[in-house]
């Protein structure tokens, strides 16, 4: 006979205030199975839960119904509560009277009855509920990070300096992303590849860090733990093992005037090329779409040419499976091009260039060696006009959202160039200057004071080409609506930051949920910003949502401790909701036909078959059975089953039919 | 004077979107008619129509059934066989003379408060029109039950 | 006839099946099943236009199986049976031989992919007098419907004869038959019956052959077939996946497409 406590959650006023707590206890006496019913202003509370624990051994209690907010605020802290009051946690289930029914319906006899119907339910499934035990599952203790950008190489750092191994697959062909395409940095002005290349070299160091470059991830199989990567390391053409970086190659190869994507197009890369001087690794790639060998069979003057005989045009992309325990995704963002802008020369004007683009121009490693010109004509520009939310905070551009570094960088963008052309005027058309973290403020007031940027609020309605020169038109609204025309000679966009073009595949590769942006999805927007709902992957960086460099190494940080606590464990503990076979005695063994449907209905491949032998080895029938360490406990597998041989517990048939019946 | 009809709804809905955007409705205090009785499932993929057989012989005059919409299952493809599930179901019930207005299908995300409310509302509505679903109601008593 | 019977000997008399279920005359115009064990006895075995009856439900009953290898007088909708039991690894293509008997030419098919290919040739629609009766249906109203049916399941006594004589219901517990929860109540009942019935549609759904037997195996004539065949109709014409196809699995309610359309979900 079942000995069920229900305990009542005032939750303050919010549940009490419009629930008549008292008649909900006096009504869950009365229900069957019931021999403890009370009420208290604070479940969660201290207080509160020790009365929890107290009243599960003095009444002996073998089932809880905690009657109070969502299970999916406190499931878990109930469930830790019964656990340490002496029953099975899972014989502790909760009752939603608050979001459910007394934050959603006024204040009357019905809402009162309603909760007593909720509870009735929640009681009628406990009495059924069996104690279930945690699944403990073996680790693999490797971790596979995704993206070489500065998320992925902090969080790779980190994971191996706890010792443990790291597998870091980037798709190009050095690591570095768009931080190593940067001049400077807000808002101190470090020279970026200074303060980034350090850590790239560390990375190609560590002993525990694998570095795939070139390489991309096709699969991912398997489940938090356990997973099975298949990794395809493209061919580079290049034996890198013999390869010592001398460069002859590119100084060699005739095909000279392939757009150079690095440097944003402002030049031109050979066939044969390492994306920047300090790529890490520092060994070439052969562009086979544009190289003369692979469309033609002709010149190979590489192979000539080359001092170590490093180059391999037959080498083929190899697949590689690896064992990893989990996932860190930190594979960046891109800008919106500015194709984008009808209103601002469809990227037609070669002087409108973008907020990237900019940056390959203030760089002393850049194409210009740090001088700012015009990529048309070379000449050094007199007035940029610079302009803040291109595309972002725009609906018609499908971005409503604020993309959050380029207040800042605008203005990083504008005193360097005051600092580099000392006559030059430079206009920022803005909207609201969004300067929020540490120094921020500071920075984006030296560039008005000390830099003379001049700042006009207002937004740009157009931007077009007048005898070479392009003529800006604004207004600024703190001088009332005024019109506003700037004669530039160089506009510089802050366009939107997105999410990569191949994110959306990506994130159904690893069955990632994402949002309407392709920016991946956190688990818990503010709990929960590293990982995400798929169990064993986590986020690092602005493939998440725009961020600038100091809270991208913060969250890889983040995501990189997750991971290790993950491996501190000898082994994993699962939640046991999963399927089960039923296994009866001889000469049934099961009700299990052996008709398999469940196996294909399976998103997980959870479910074996397995052969009941007698003692001559013979088999007797073949029956299903459930993986538990691959179940994630949908129950699709239960309703596709005709004779329920198959049941999900903590959602079993008996649990669902008690409710139903307590309706 | 007998009290005017309130019809008894049941709900399966699936605990990762549904319930959750049935939590946000409560978060963001929106209101909606309290009628409804709600089964926490894990998916939509574990929704038998047995329960939902069940739930009408039990009393209900309405069910809603809902869950994460298509490509957003937590459980990646849960709710694509329950669509398919329904697909069939519905057109068989239909093809036994079951009133097709007393039973809702929706997809309802974590985000979508305001939809759960609203369908509530006007499912609730529906039925209240639609009257007791006196054809079982009537029947079910008889006999084993 | 007689070339089935002759290769009813041949089979049985070399030991190559110890069984073969066929159909035998029954009280006058009636066919019922036989099961021949020697060849002296194959004079048992008849075939004719009455012989429609679905036999494939034999091969999944134990104690038919645990006579050894079987053969079995196939009409196509047998044929199918085999199929879709195979594809539910109910049977292995070494323990049956199919007597196949179309149009009266027999044929006999050992194999699972001859069966398919034989199967294939074969038209696959359900009778002109049931989809008179189901097209008459739907254009009735909803309530009409249920009054029909209501009227038509009120006889029902559930004896799930219908249960027996399909192929496709071989579940050694029926989810009729666990108490624990029980779903559906047992015994005849107003609404029981109806839930009964749907629920064998439902489960029904993708893997029926369309072959009736359930509907002429009513004792009391309700044309339980129709929902079976209604069922299954829905399964052919939203996924364009069927019962009986293949010996390879391909189960509608096991697969979906990402974009499966419906206008019914808000």
């Amino acid at each position: 006979m079942s000995r069920v406590g229900v305990f009542i959650c005032h939750c303050g006023e919010n549940i009490a205030g419009t629930v008549d707590v008292a008649a909900v206890a006096k009504a869950a006496l009365d229900m069957p199975g019931v021999v403890h019913a009370v009420e208290y202003k604070y479940m969660c509370s201290d207080p509160g839960q020790t009365m929890l624990k107290d009243a599960i051994k003095e009444k002996k209690l073998d089932g809880v119904v905690v009657a109070a907010c969502s299970p999916r605020m406190h499931e878990p802290t109930f469930r830790r509560t019964a656990e340490e009051g002496g029953i099975n946690p899972f014989q502790c289930e909760m009752a939603n009277l608050r979001e459910h029914c007394s934050w959603v319906h006024e204040k009357a006899p019905a809402t009162t009855a309603k909760a007593v119907d909720l509870v009735r339910l929640q009681v009628e499934k406990v009495k059924r509920n069996l104690p279930l035990n945690p699944i403990r599952v073996p680790i693999t203790k490797k971790a596979l990070v995704l993206g070489g950008g500065i998320a992925g190489i902090q969080a790779a750092l980190d994971i191996a300096n706890a010792g443990n191994p790291v597998l870091l697959v980037e798709q190009s062909p050095s690591i570095g992303g768009h931080m190593s395409q940067l001049s400077e940095t807000f808002p101190t002005l470090d020279c970026s590849q200074c303060i980034l290349t350090p850590r790239m070299v560390e990375v190609a160091r560590h002993p525990n860090i694998t570095l795939y470059t070139y390489s991309e991830l096709e699969k991912l199989e398997g489940f938090i733990g356990n997973f099975k990567a298949t990794i395809r390391r493209k061919a580079r053409k290049i034996d890198e093992k013999i390869c010592n970086g001398c460069g002859v190659c590119q100084q060699k190869c005739p095909v000279k005037k392939i757009p150079d994507q690095f440097n944003e197009g402002l030049s031109n890369r050979p066939a044969i090329f390492v994306p920047f001087p300090q790529a890490v690794p520092n060994k070439p790639v052969i562009d086979v779409e544009n190289c003369t060998y692979f469309k033609t069979g002709k010149c190979k003057a590489c192979e000539k040419l080359c001092p170590t005989k490093a180059i391999r045009f037959d080498q083929e992309d190899q697949i590689e499976v690896h064992d990893v325990g989990a996932v860190v995704l930190a594979t960046g963002y891109k800008t919106m091009p500015v194709s984008n802008f009808p209103e601002y020369g469809y990227g037609k004007f070669k002087d409108v260039i973008d907020g990237m683009k900019f940056e390959r121009l203030a760089s002393a490693s850049g194409p210009t060696g740090g001088a700012i010109k015009r990529p048309s004509d070379g000449k050094e520009p007199q007035h940029v006009v610079f302009i803040a939310c291109a595309g972002s905070r725009d609906r018609a551009k499908g971005v409503p959202y604020c993309s959050k570094i380029c207040c800042m960088y605008t203005a990083k963008h504008a005193m360097l160039y005051q600092h580099k052309v000392h006559g030059g005027t430079a206009t920022v058309f803005y909207m609201d200057v969004r300067a929020a973290g540490k120094n921020y403020d500071e920075f984006v007031r030296r560039a008005v004071e000390e830099d003379g940027v001049k700042y006009v609020r207002g937004r740009v309605s157009r931007v077009y080409e007048d005898n070479g020169q392009l003529v800006v038109k604004g207004v600024d609204t703190l001088l009332g609506g005024e019109q506003v025309e700037i004669r530039a000679d160089m506009v510089v966009l802050a366009t939107a930051v997105q999410a990569q073009d191949n994110a959306e595949e990506l994130a159904q590769t690893l069955h990632v949920s994402y949002d309407p942006y392709k920016f991946f999805a956190e688990a818990h927007p503010k709990l929960r910003p590293v990982e995400t709902n798929t169990a064993g992957i986590f986020l690092a960086g602005a493939c998440q949502a725009p961020r600038d460099i100091p809270e991208t190494v913060a969250q890889a940080s983040g995501a990189a401790v997750k991971v290790c606590g993950l491996f501190s464990q000898p082994t994993l503990t699962r939640e046991p909701i999963i399927a089960v076979v039923d296994r009866q005695a001889p000469p049934v063994f099961s009700n299990c036909v052996g008709c398999f449907l469940c196996k294909s209905a399976c998103p997980y491949q959870a479910i074996e078959e397995e052969a009941i032998k007698n003692r001559n080895g013979d088999v007797i029938k073949t029956v299903a059975k459930v993986n538990p360490g691959l179940c994630q406990g949908c129950g699709t597998c239960v309703s596709t089953c005709r004779t329920k041989a198959i049941d999900l517990q903590g959602y079993s048939n008996e649990q669902i039919f008690a409710e139903l019946m307590s309706i | 004077m007998a009290e005017p009809f309130e019809p008894k709804l049941t709900a399966f809905v699936c605990n990762w979107c549904t319930y959750a955007g049935a939590d946000l409705t409560g978060t963001s205090r929106i209101k909606y008619q309290s009628n409804v009785r709600v089964i926490r499932l894990p998916c939509t993929g574990r929704i038998d129509f047995m329960m939902v057989l069940k739930a009408f012989s039990r009393g209900s005059d309405g069910v809603i059934i809902s869950g994460c919409h298509p490509n957003d299952c937590h459980y990646t493809s849960g709710n694509y066989h329950a669509r398919r599930r329904w697909m069939v179901f519905r057109d068989l019930l239909d093809f036994v003379g079951v009133d097709l207005n007393r039973v809702t299908f929706s997809w309802v995300s974590a985000a979508e408060g305001a939809k759960w409310a609203e369908l509530v509302n006007e499912t609730t509505n529906r039925v209240r029109e639609l009257g007791p679903y006196k054809e079982v109601q009537q029947l079910a008593a008889v006999g084993i039950e | 006839m007689e070339a089935l019977r002759n290769k009813a000997k041949e089979l049985l008399a070399a030991g190559a099946v110890k069984v073969v279920i066929g159909y035998g005359q029954g009280t006058g115009d009636s066919r019922r099943p036989v099961f021949v064990h020697s060849a002296d006895k194959v004079t048992d075995l008849v075939f004719d236009k009455a012989c429609t009856q679905n036999l494939a439900t034999y091969l999944t009953k134990s104690e038919v199986r645990a006579m050894g290898r079987m053969a079995i007088v196939a009409v196509p909708s047998t044929l199918r049976s085999i199929l879709q039991l195979a594809a539910e690894k109910q049977l292995r293509e070494e323990n049956v031989v199919a007597l196949a008997m179309i149009d009266g030419v027999m044929k006999d098919l050992s194999t699972f992919d001859a069966i398919e290919e034989t199967v294939a040739t074969v038209p696959d629609a359900i009778s002109e007098a049931d989809q008179k009766v189901i097209d008459k249906l739907m254009a009735m109203s909803s309530s009409e419907r249920r009054a029909f049916w209501a009227d038509e399941l009120g006889r029902c006594v559930k004896c799930y004869a219908c249960r027996s004589s399909c192929p496709m219901c071989y579940c050694e517990r029926c989810t009729m038959d666990c108490n624990r929860p029980q779903w559906i109540p047992v015994a005849s009942h107003a609404i029981g019956n109806l839930e009964y019935h749907v629920v064998r549609a439902m489960h029904l759904a993708g893997r029926c052959v369309q072959c009736g037997t359930c509907g002429a195996a009513c004792p009391v004539g309700i044309p339980v077939h129709l929902l079976t065949f209604f069922a299954e109709g829905t399964v052919r014409r939203q996924f364009g996946q069927k019962g009986g196809a293949s010996a390879k699995l391909d189960y509608a309610m096991s697969t979906f497409k990402p974009d499966d359309k419906e206008q019914f979900i808000r």
